[in-house]
């Protein structure tokens, strides 16, 4: 289950597919004071959840979507603290 | 607008959600004193019922053990319930219900069920395949294929 966050942090998980590339389903993360609050795409970077492909080299799957605060959202909406943020592969429910 | 999403994380039988659910609005027409009903109590003239089970042979030709369903709990249940009540506004829908399984599921066992009910069996149909295909696509499910120990994740849906 997920744990209280801290000040200053935003929580991201990981499901199904990603979730077992990177090896972990989540994570806090403290944004940096004084510095441009990130996006998800920027996250997608910074935990290296593309594998090793470097970001000047790869680009962002086209597959795939996020959902901030259980919404889906857009990969450059700015991240505030307290929001929980999903990497979600390609849905297939039903 | 009547509304239920459930999910099950054991097998469920589709056709005894079907009749509780039918039980349960008729319940809440006996209870309705309005004469007549409003208009999101009426008694529905058409309804279109879908259910879905977990397949036995994966697209390759092989055959399957189980069916793996992960899905983000809270988010989930949410995406459906907008879902289900932007694809009833859009086709005047009367009531709707999704259940849906979640965990680990056997060949046969049923993995979804969609009812919704409408005046009229256009709006039922096609009301029950919108909704359908939404949760399909735009709920947070991902499914994964078992044979034996060796699972695979699905990326996407089957064809319509």
């Amino acid at each position: 289950m997920t744990g209280p966050l801290q000040h200053g942090q935003i929580r991201v998980r990981l499901f199904a597919a990603l979730r077992e590339r990177a090896g972990w389903s989540e994570r806090s993360i403290a944004l940096t004071p004084g510095q441009p609050h990130p996006t998800a795409s920027d996250l997608w970077w910074q935990l290296e959840l593309g594998g090793t492909a470097a970001k000047d080299d790869g680009a962002l799957p086209a597959s795939l979507r996020v959902a901030i605060n259980q919404a889906f959202a857009s990969l450059d909406q700015p991240l505030q603290a307290g929001d929980e943020l999903a990497f979600l592969p390609p849905i297939s429910g039903g | 607008m009547a509304l239920r999403v459930r999910l099950h994380h054991d097998a469920f039988d589709p056709l005894a959600a079907l009749a509780a659910w039918q039980r349960h609005l008729e319940l809440e027409l006996e209870l309705d004193p309005s004469s007549p009903p409003e208009p999101s109590r009426q008694r529905a003239a058409a309804e279109a019922h879908f259910i879905g089970r977990v397949r036995g042979i994966n697209a390759a030709g092989e055959p399957l053990d189980a069916l793996e369903l992960e899905h983000y709990p809270g988010m989930t249940e949410a995406q459906i319930e907008h879902l289900a009540a932007a694809v009833s506004a859009r086709h005047g829908l009367i009531h709707a219900l999704v259940e849906h399984r979640v965990g680990r599921a056997l060949p046969g066992e049923a993995l979804v069920l969609v009812a919704v009910g409408a005046d009229r069996r256009g709006p039922a149909q096609r009301g029950c395949q919108e909704l359908l295909e939404a949760l399909k696509h735009e709920a947070p499910f991902w499914k994964r294929e078992w044979i034996g120990s060796s699972g695979r994740w699905i990326e996407g849906n089957t064809p319509l």
